[in-house]
């Protein structure tokens, strides 16, 4: 049953024909990683566009299925951490936070204090460590915004953490600063019972 | 042979011709039995009204199934975002990322004074792009967070799309 799950899921993947933008050597390298990951309840979709990232951009085979088998080991490691109910954006953002440094503990911990969906809250965490916020910083704003903080607080608070170290602050004390003033103006302006949720934003 | 035949079919003749005798009551149960049957149906045993729970739950699973995608507050519907790049120098830009396999041709961008700017809908998600200028140069967004897992030696951006209402 499980060979004959696993055949199928390779001729579906070898019948993919975004497949056919890699070198036969290298599609069926990843071809195998895909399938794997798809045996494992892991999302293959993540796997297949970084593949198609690299072919697109032109680079070596080998690198590319460095690329995919990383990205497939750091899957299974978020969802180790988040959990096996975490969505395939949640596990990509977990991917994220993981590779800036956030350890699964964290990952963990996140899940445990805010509702689903994570991805937002994760993703945030690792653009402000890419944003040049220590990894301890960045985690701690987060946790401490993460149990009420909607999606777009979350996106407006990283925003303001950029200008703020656009400006010259030091990207740490941005990030305390600015999750103070967050948790705090939530607290006041957070709408009520029966008030519309505020849009998310239309730009990155 | 056909004169042995004739023979059974004579006899068979024969036995169906012979009389019956028939209940003579017969006529009268079954004519009373038909009038039952086209009188209405007493109001507790109409087939509808004995029906209607199993419909009435039908159609509640009917409509739960309809607006599902709106009880769960449409998470999965794509919104429209927009990618501006200012690239006065630049004969074609592209939008490339994980929202379109990574394919140049999928979202040429469109100029106005060398402001490049396209639309793409997207769902909740982290995605990963770039544009690609001229059909040679890779650049990320400068007003977007950058990948800094990026394994292939060019630069790029995310973008993550949060779910309505959380």
């Amino acid at each position: 049953m499980m060979l004959a799950a696993l055949l199928i899921a390779a001729q579906i993947a070898a019948q993919d024909p975004r497949f056919e933008r890699l070198d036969p050597e290298t599609r069926s390298l990843v071809v195998t990683v895909v399938d794997s990951a798809r045996a494992v309840g892991l999302p293959s979709e993540p796997l297949i566009q970084r593949a198609l990232e690299g072919a697109t951009k032109g680079a070596p085979g080998a690198r590319i299925v460095a690329a995919v088998r990383r990205l497939a080991t750091d899957l299974g490691t978020a969802r180790t951490a988040l959990g096996t109910r975490a969505s395939a954006p949640e596990l990509e953002a977990g991917v994220a936070a993981l590779r800036a440094g956030a350890t699964p503990q964290l990952l963990t911990q996140l899940r445990d204090v805010r509702r689903p969906p994570l991805t937002m809250a994760l993703s945030v965490l690792a653009d402000l460590v890419a944003s040049g916020v220590p990894t301890d910083s960045a985690a701690a704003a987060v946790l401490a915004l993460a149990p009420k903080a909607r999606d777009a607080d979350l996106v407006e608070f990283r925003r303001a953490v950029e200008r703020d170290i656009a400006l010259g602050a030091p990207p740490g004390a941005a990030a305390a600063v600015r999750a103070l003033n967050t948790g705090v103006r939530d607290a006041i302006s957070s709408p009520g019972p029966g008030q519309p949720p505020r849009r998310p934003p239309s730009r990155p | 042979m056909f004169e042995q035949e004739d023979d059974i079919v004579e006899r068979m003749i024969r036995q169906l011709r012979r009389p019956m005798s028939i209940d003579p009551g017969l006529d009268a149960r079954v004519m009373r039995e038909i009038a039952h049957d086209t009188q209405p149906p007493a109001p507790g045993r109409r087939p509808l009204l004995r029906a209607w729970p199993w419909l009435a739950a039908a159609a509640v699973l009917g409509a739960v199934v309809i607006a599902w995608p709106w009880l769960r507050g449409s998470d999965a519907n794509p919104d429209a975002f927009q990618f501006v790049l200012v690239a006065p120098q630049a004969s074609s830009v592209s939008l490339v990322g994980d929202f379109n396999d990574w394919d140049p041709a999928r979202s040429p961008m469109q100029t106005a004074h060398g402001v490049w700017a396209t639309v793409v809908p997207l769902a909740p998600g982290r995605y990963r792009y770039a544009f690609l200028v001229n059909g040679v140069e890779w650049r990320a967004d400068p007003g977007a967070p950058a990948a800094r897992d990026d394994e292939f030696g060019t630069p790029s951006s995310v973008v993550t799309v949060g779910g309505k209402g959380s």
